[in-house]
């Protein structure tokens, strides 16, 4: 496990080494929540009802705020590791003892979490002076956990579109699918809560409710039951996505040509 | 038992193929052609532990693709290789405890942070103790004369300098084997006798056998006592690097400077001229030593007129290896 952490901790002092260039990149989560503020508040307003669907415009934007933190933080892994195939760095990455998913999740962990403490630190501060304070500090515990499945999530995913430059020479349609099925289906640009019930039925079955909604839901307003379903769920996809990613990951190394010579 | 053991091996890869042109791109969408292309073809060789064996071919010959199997990246399309007891594709991780790598066209260490930080984390990954790492760390710091470089942010050291805290990274485990594929590529004459030298000493002191590929000759003479030339995909010459000294570099080059003017037909028993330049009193010849000894050619030389500059040089070993490839020697028993 050591070296695990070493891995991480090293992708943690990498993005450290330019905090302004970290602190002006996260910025961009102002203009969005400034954006989704005025679109909400107009939206609540024409509506004349302080709650939709049980979402008050406060539990909205606390929605959105940890919805865009994860969508902005996590890594690009499926862009790194697809480069990493197309330029032939993998090479370096491969003959070194370790486990290369294990290695890339440790490198993606230590690459995010500055990236998403900085977002939610500067867009909750935005947030806080337009909607009101944070939620509750006793829907943060349960909101992490649901946020690190919904990370987890977002590895096997991303890892699963790089690896398959194995087979393919540009992986960056299937990025910028998963990326529009996020936005919709998971719940990132408007919660889930205000689709119709049938969409809504559609949406959590399939993954992508479960790397965005869950854990930004149980932020704002959590319940035991949605909880345990929500973890449920990301356990399921988990041990799906996990296996279909090792799977993908063996398979490939056989068929394995190493650009570049 | 030999560090490498290599039999009979193939590696073919699969390549789209497409031609020039609009009409040409949209029907290889629906019909896409492929190309199977030979990177190795059935090649087979030895290297003794402890061994300095130079590896080498001209662009596409196949040398980084044999390393790579060597290594366990890539699987082999056919035949057989144990590297330290290991068949590399198998036992990958295990292997990876014993070999260093270094590839010269691809950084291994962390661009942004000082080299310090890469060779910790090496440590960390290849499970050594944390006295040990820094012990080492300043072992190789001063075999290779990186001690004050280790704390730079590596993009702000010059290429000579990466390349040096490059191989070190590459020694830290203490690796058995080290396979070094290009690694003075781009390097000023000083910076490659640098590493030269160090890996010269390194290797020695340590036993560490030493696969090279490069195209440098340089590398060659100063590193290798053997050297496996291949073309294609296939061994073309295989021995020691002094009998291809010795077999091929028994030519040599003359270039000189006369105070004055040449005459037109001037020419030196048991020489070729390549050129003569009048205006600036200089000639260029070439011959064979075993034919023509040194000494006679500078005798008559001398005695054509008033010598102002003379150098007698060997061709380089590109040239012999080149010569090598073209005529397509075929592989000494």
């Amino acid at each position: 496990m050591k070296k695990y952490l070493a891995v991480f901790k090293i992708n943690l002092l990498n993005c450290l080494t330019y905090p302004a260039e970290l602190m002006m990149r996260s910025a961009t989560i102002l203009l969005f929540m400034w954006i989704f503020f005025q679109l909400w508040h107009i939206t609540f307003a024409a509506s004349g009802s302080d709650i939709i669907n049980g979402l008050s415009l406060h539990d909205t934007m606390w929605y959105l705020l940890l919805a865009e933190t994860l969508e902005l933080g996590r890594p690009r892994l499926a862009r790194v590791i697809s480069e990493q195939v197309k330029d032939g760095s993998i090479a370096y990455l491969l003959n070194k003892p370790y486990n290369f998913l294990i290695y890339q999740l440790s490198s993606g962990l230590g690459e995010s979490l500055p990236r998403m403490g900085m977002l939610f630190v500067l867009g909750g501060a935005l947030v806080w002076a337009m909607a009101g304070p944070p939620p509750d500090m006793v829907n943060w515990p349960v909101a992490l956990v649901a946020l690190a499945g919904a990370w987890l999530l977002h590895f096997c995913v991303n890892s699963l579109i790089g690896l398959s430059a194995f087979a393919v020479e540009e992986v960056a349609p299937f990025e910028w699918i998963y990326q529009k099925f996020v936005f919709i289906l998971g719940g990132m640009l408007i919660p889930l809560d205000f689709y119709p019930a049938w969409l809504q039925t559609i949406a959590k079955s399939l993954p992508f409710a479960y790397m965005m909604y869950g854990p930004a839901r149980l932020f704002v307003l959590p319940d035991p039951a949605l909880f345990a379903q929500i973890l449920v769920g990301q356990l399921l996809w988990l041990a799906l996505l996990g296996g279909l990613l090792t799977l993908v990951f063996t398979r490939g190394m056989k068929r394995l040509a190493i650009n570049g010579g | 038992m030999p560090a490498i053991q290599v039999t009979n091996l193939t590696k073919t890869f699969r390549a789209k193929h497409k031609a020039a042109g609009l009409s040409a791109s949209l029907s290889s969408l629906f019909r896409p052609e492929y190309q199977t292309i030979e990177a190795v073809r059935g090649l087979s060789f030895e290297m003794e532990s402890g061994e300095l064996l130079g590896f080498i071919g001209p662009n596409g010959a196949g040398k980084s693709t044999t390393i790579k199997i060597l290594t366990g990246i890539l699987f082999p399309s056919g035949g057989e290789v144990k590297v330290l007891g290991y068949i590399p594709w198998k036992q990958r991780q295990k292997l990876a405890y014993h070999i260093g790598t270094v590839f010269g066209q691809r950084p291994q260490l962390w661009y942004h942070l000082p080299a310090i930080d890469t060779l910790i984390l090496f440590g960390k990954i290849y499970e050594m103790e944390d006295r040990e790492t820094r012990h080492r760390i300043a072992e190789l710091a001063e075999a290779f004369e990186i001690t004050d470089l280790l704390e730079t942010p590596v993009r702000k050291l010059s290429l000579g300098q990466r390349m040096r805290c490059e191989v070190a990274a590459s020694l830290l485990h203490k690796p058995r084997l080290l396979l070094l594929d290009e690694p003075s590529i781009g390097l000023d004459v000083v910076a490659k006798q640098h590493i030269r030298d160090a890996l010269r000493e390194m290797a020695k002191q340590e036993n560490v056998g030493v696969l090279l590929t490069s195209h440098d000759a340089g590398d060659l003479e100063a590193l290798c006592k053997r050297v496996i030339i291949i073309n294609h995909g296939q061994i073309v010459y295989e021995d020691k690097v002094s009998t291809l000294k010795r077999s091929f570099l028994t030519s040599k080059l003359v270039e000189v400077r006369f105070a004055g003017q040449i005459p037109a037909d001037f020419h030196i028993e048991g020489t070729e001229t390549l050129k003569v330049a009048k205006e600036r009193y200089g000639a260029k010849l070439h011959f064979n030593t075993r034919l023509t000894p040194v000494e006679q050619v500078i005798a008559a030389l001398s005695a054509a007129g008033t010598l102002v500059d003379i150098t007698v040089s060997d061709p380089p070993l590109e040239e012999v290896i080149a010569a090598i490839y073209e005529k397509g020697v075929s592989p000494s028993p």
